[in-house]
C-alpha cells in the first residue's frame, strides 16, 4: 500500500496513468451529460409550485455540490503536502482551487436566477448563501496567495495552510440551513415512492446530471494537473524525451 | 510514519480542531444573528423592540389574506403554529405567495403589533413533485412526508 502511494505521488507515474483514464472519462461524460441535460430540460415534468423554473436545478445542485467538495480535496491535498511533502499533491491543489472558485460562482449565479423568480429576490444575507459567498471569496484568495508568493516550496505551504482552515467553512455551508433559519430551503429527502414528495421523475436525472457534472469536473481536474505536471517538470529527462516524440510525430 | 511527519500531522489536525471549536462557539454566540428572520413566536415573547428593523418569517395562515379594494395593500397572519403575527404590505407580492405558504417579510412592528413589511420573499420548501402527482396526493387526501412548516 505504501509503494502504491508513493507511486501515485510520482506525476510521471500520474501523467502515463492518466492518459490511459482520459478516453473514458471523455465518453462517459459526453453519454451522461447528453443523457441528463436532455432528460431534464425535456422530460422531468413541470414542477407544482414551481413550473418550469424547477430545471435550473439540474445545473445548481450539481454546480453547488461540486464546489463544496474541491474545498476539502484542496485541504486534504494541503495536508499531503505539507505532512508528506508529496509533489503531486501539491499540483492537484493547485489546479483544484480555479475550478473551485468557477463551480462556486455558477453555484452562486444559477442560485441567485432561480431565487430572483422563486424567492423575489436573487440575494439574501442568509446563512447558506453568505457562508457560500465566503468560499468563493477563499478560492480567490487561495489563487492570489499563490501567485503573490514567488517561491513554490513557500507558496504550498502558505496555501495548504489556507486551504486547511478555509475548510472549516464547508460544514457550515452544509449544515447552514438547519442550523439556522434562513431563506434557503434545507436538503430533500428523496423517495422511492413515485407518488410522494420529491418522485424519481425528480431526482434520477438529478443524480445523472449530478454524475455528469462530477465526471466532468475530474477531467478539468486532470487536464490542469497534467499541465502543472508538464510545466514543472519541464527539465526532467521524461518531459524532454516526450516533447521531442511529439514534435517527431 | 515518520517522526516528524507523524509531529507535522500532529500540529495541524491540533490547529484544525483548535480553529473548528473556536469558529464553532462563536458562530453558537451569535446564532441569533446568524438566523435570516423572527419567528411569530419570538415577537410573542418579546424579543422585537417597535421599529427596529427585522425580517419575521413563517406560513400564511388560511384564510387570513385580506386584499384592499382600491390600492396595492393587503393583510394576512404569519404563524408558526404557536403563534401569529399580522403583516401588512403594500407592494407586490411574489408569485409563489397564497396561503400555507413559507413567506419571509422585511419590515418593523407597529406600536399596535402589526408588522409593517417593506418587502415581502415567498419561501420554497423542499418538496419538489409535478402538478399530477401533487394532484394524486390531494386526492387521496393526505400528503405524506409533508412537514409542516418552514421552521425546522
Amino acid at each position: 500500500m505504501w509503494l502504491w502511494f508513493s507511486k501515485l505521488g510520482s506525476p510521471r507515474w500520474f501523467y502515463e496513468l492518466s492518459n490511459k483514464w482520459l478516453p473514458w472519462l471523455y465518453v462517459a461524460m459526453m453519454v451522461l451529460m447528453s443523457v441528463g441535460l436532455l432528460w431534464a430540460l425535456l422530460f422531468v415534468p413541470e414542477d407544482y409550485q414551481q413550473g418550469q423554473t424547477i430545471r435550473i436545478m439540474y445545473v445548481h445542485v450539481p454546480v453547488a455540490s461540486i464546489s463544496l467538495a474541491c474545498f476539502p480535496l484542496m485541504a486534504v491535498a494541503g495536508t499531503i503536502t505539507l505532512v508528506w511533502k508529496m509533489k503531486l499533491a501539491d499540483m492537484v491543489a493547485k489546479s483544484v482551487a480555479p475550478i473551485g472558485a468557477w463551480f462556486t460562482g455558477l453555484a452562486l449565479a444559477s442560485g441567485a436566477i432561480w431565487g430572483d423568480q422563486i424567492w423575489g429576490t436573487w440575494w439574501a444575507w442568509d446563512a447558506r448563501l453568505t457562508s457560500l459567498l465566503i468560499q468563493f471569496f477563499l478560492f480567490i484568495g487561495v489563487i492570489a496567495l499563490r501567485s503573490a508568493i514567488e517561491s513554490q516550496d513557500a507558496a504550498a505551504k502558505a496555501c495548504a495552510i489556507l486551504a486547511i482552515v478555509g475548510a472549516i467553512n464547508v460544514p457550515i455551508i452544509k449544515y447552514s440551513v438547519e442550523w439556522w433559519n434562513t431563506l434557503h430551503q434545507p436538503a430533500s429527502d428523496f423517495s422511492m415512492d413515485p407518488v410522494a414528495p420529491n418522485p424519481p421523475e425528480v431526482w434520477v436525472p438529478l443524480l445523472i446530471m449530478i454524475s455528469a457534472v462530477y465526471v466532468f469536473f475530474v477531467i478539468a481536474l486532470i487536464l490542469r494537473t497534467r499541465n502543472e505536471i508538464l510545466q514543472r517538470e519541464r527539465r526532467s529527462q521524461w518531459v524532454i524525451d516526450l516533447v521531442s516524440r511529439e514534435k517527431s510525430v | 510514519m515518520k517522526p516528524h511527519r507523524r509531529k507535522k500531522l500532529g500540529i495541524i489536525v491540533f490547529i484544525a480542531v483548535g480553529l473548528s471549536t473556536a469558529i464553532g462557539l462563536s458562530l453558537y454566540a451569535l446564532s441569533n444573528n446568524i438566523d435570516l428572520f423572527f419567528t411569530p413566536t419570538q415577537v410573542a415573547a418579546g424579543e422585537v423592540t417597535p421599529g427596529q428593523r427585522i425580517r419575521v418569517g413563517g406560513m400564511v395562515k388560511e384564510g387570513s389574506v385580506e386584499h384592499s379594494q382600491e390600492v396595492l395593500e393587503v393583510s394576512f397572519i404569519t404563524t408558526d403554529y404557536n403563534h401569529d403575527v399580522r403583516i401588512q404590505y403594500a407592494g407586490i407580492l411574489p408569485d409563489l405567495f397564497r396561503e400555507g405558504q413559507g413567506i419571509v417579510a422585511e419590515g418593523a412592528m407597529a406600536e399596535d403589533g402589526t408588522f409593517i413589511a417593506s418587502r415581502v420573499l415567498a419561501k420554497h420548501d423542499e418538496n419538489y413533485m409535478s402538478v399530477e402527482v401533487k394532484a394524486a396526493l390531494d386526492a387521496a387526501g393526505n400528503t405524506p412526508g409533508m412537514p409542516q412548516g418552514v421552521m425546522q
